[in-house]
């Protein structure tokens, strides 16, 4: 008996003194969630994006003839961008 | 700057001025977009054509065998990762061989095909273009190893140029497509029958991942598509998965699952079923499928006997095996 008075004695005390600081690990847990929901989502999704490169590199290798800058094939600009690709279709390339 | 978008494979990746596509090495530079690998592979090798795997076509000659950086799947299987996940500007080792010179080495090494391979030659378009466009003035033929991850427009072009073509189903399963290649699984089976009717040599590869995509009634499916949408001729091969990249907690794929795998699709109709990665296995060698004669026996990548005919037919019945033989 004495232990269950214990016992709520110090639920209520952590409710007084800790519910918020719970809360707040709740919240982190859920965004965590969250972003792993995100982050695994995106793995299964298939659909076009882009990625960042390192362009210096990238220029520094086309520089140095490691890469080539030749102008491919089979693209547009993108709609309402300014670029003048011809894609698709054969590019002039050498 | 402007941004440009992709329409070379079903992602259509929209790619921001100073940014690659999804495959990494499609740049956009000025608004224009950029084949950087163009010329620059980095993994040049001389291999049977049964590594391919092709196993109709040219069988034991030599394929002087090119790729560069980048892919546009992400398979979380895939066995040349160091190669395929990364952009040109990351890799160590460039070769300069632009067409001309690749078709030189190819020839100077006593090569008559050339293979694009090992990361998925859909990234390259214009160098395979290029490159098999000189080949055939050559007299070389060009295949090409691939995932099939293209649209329409790009591939039926392609195909002008191309002798022979190993294309992965990797799954009859869209949600596996979508799980394990970051990609989509209608595509490929355009694709595969675009390369069909375009006259391309094809033969087919499944790569059967334990747990993932062994289902029985799965590949039951997968078998008969083929034996409907591409012929009951067409080659199928089952081939073994090996622990990688980030599929390491997966085993190796069991001798049985891969002979019930052949079994579920000569039962389906289709003639030519190969199990490929298993030394010695019996479905590693070719069988009339009217008599049953032993026509092409191979040992991993070797050819041990080969008793076709020269113009490709059993020896004991007569009959025509489809191929490209001589």
């Amino acid at each position: 008996m004495a232990s269950v008075r214990v016992m709520t004695r110090t639920l209520k005390h952590l409710h007084r003194r800790e519910l918020g600081f719970l809360g707040l690990i709740g919240l982190t847990g859920l965004l965590i969630a969250l972003q792993l929901a995100s982050g695994l989502e995106g793995l299964g999704m298939p659909e076009g994006g882009w990625r960042t490169i390192d362009r210096a590199a990238l220029e520094r290798r086309i520089e140095s003839g490691d890469l080539r800058d030749l102008e491919a094939e089979w693209f547009r600009p993108s709609i309402g961008g300014e670029g003048t690709g011809r894609g698709p279709g054969p590019g002039n390339r050498p | 700057m402007s941004a440009v978008t992709c329409e070379l494979c079903p992602r259509g990746c929209t790619i921001p001025e100073g940014a690659a596509g999804d495959c990494r090495v499609r740049v956009n530079l000025g608004g224009k977009l950029r084949a950087t690998t163009y010329g620059r592979p980095s993994a040049i090798h001389i291999d049977p054509m049964e590594k391919k795997p092709l196993y109709h076509f040219h069988p034991g000659s030599p394929v002087f065998s090119i790729a560069t950086a980048g892919c546009n799947l992400h398979c979380l299987n895939c066995q040349n990762w160091q190669l395929s996940q990364r952009g040109g500007e990351e890799m160590e080792e460039i070769y300069r061989l632009d067409p001309p010179d690749l078709v030189r080495a190819a020839q100077g090494e006593g090569c008559r095909s050339i293979a694009y391979t090992y990361s998925d030659p859909i990234v390259f378009y214009e160098y395979v273009y290029d490159s098999s466009e000189l080949a055939h003035r050559e007299g070389l033929a060009n295949v090409f190893i691939t995932a099939a991850y293209i649209n329409q427009k790009p591939l039926r072009r392609l195909c002008r140029v191309l002798d022979a073509a190993n294309a992965d189903l990797k799954a009859f399963d869209d949600g596996f497509y979508r799980r394990v290649n970051a990609a989509t699984l209608q595509p490929v089976l355009d694709a595969l029958v675009t390369l069909k009717e375009e006259g391309v040599w094809l033969e087919v590869t499944n790569l059967v991942i334990p747990t993932l995509n062994d289902d029985l009634a799965l590949i039951r499916r997968m078998a008969r598509w083929i034996r409907d949408a591409l012929g009951a001729d067409t080659p199928l091969h089952f081939s073994r998965f090996q622990p990688q990249y980030r599929l390491r907690n997966l085993p190796p794929t069991p001798g049985e699952t891969l002979d019930r795998a052949r079994r579920e699709a000569l039962d389906a109709g289709l003639r030519y079923v190969y199990v490929g990665n298993v030394l010695g296995h019996e479905g590693n060698s070719t069988y009339c499928p009217s008599d049953g004669t032993l026509l092409i026996r191979r040992v991993g990548f070797l050819i041990a006997e080969n008793r076709l005919t020269a113009d490709g037919r059993c020896p004991t019945c007569n009959q025509v095996i489809p191929g490209v033989w001589q």
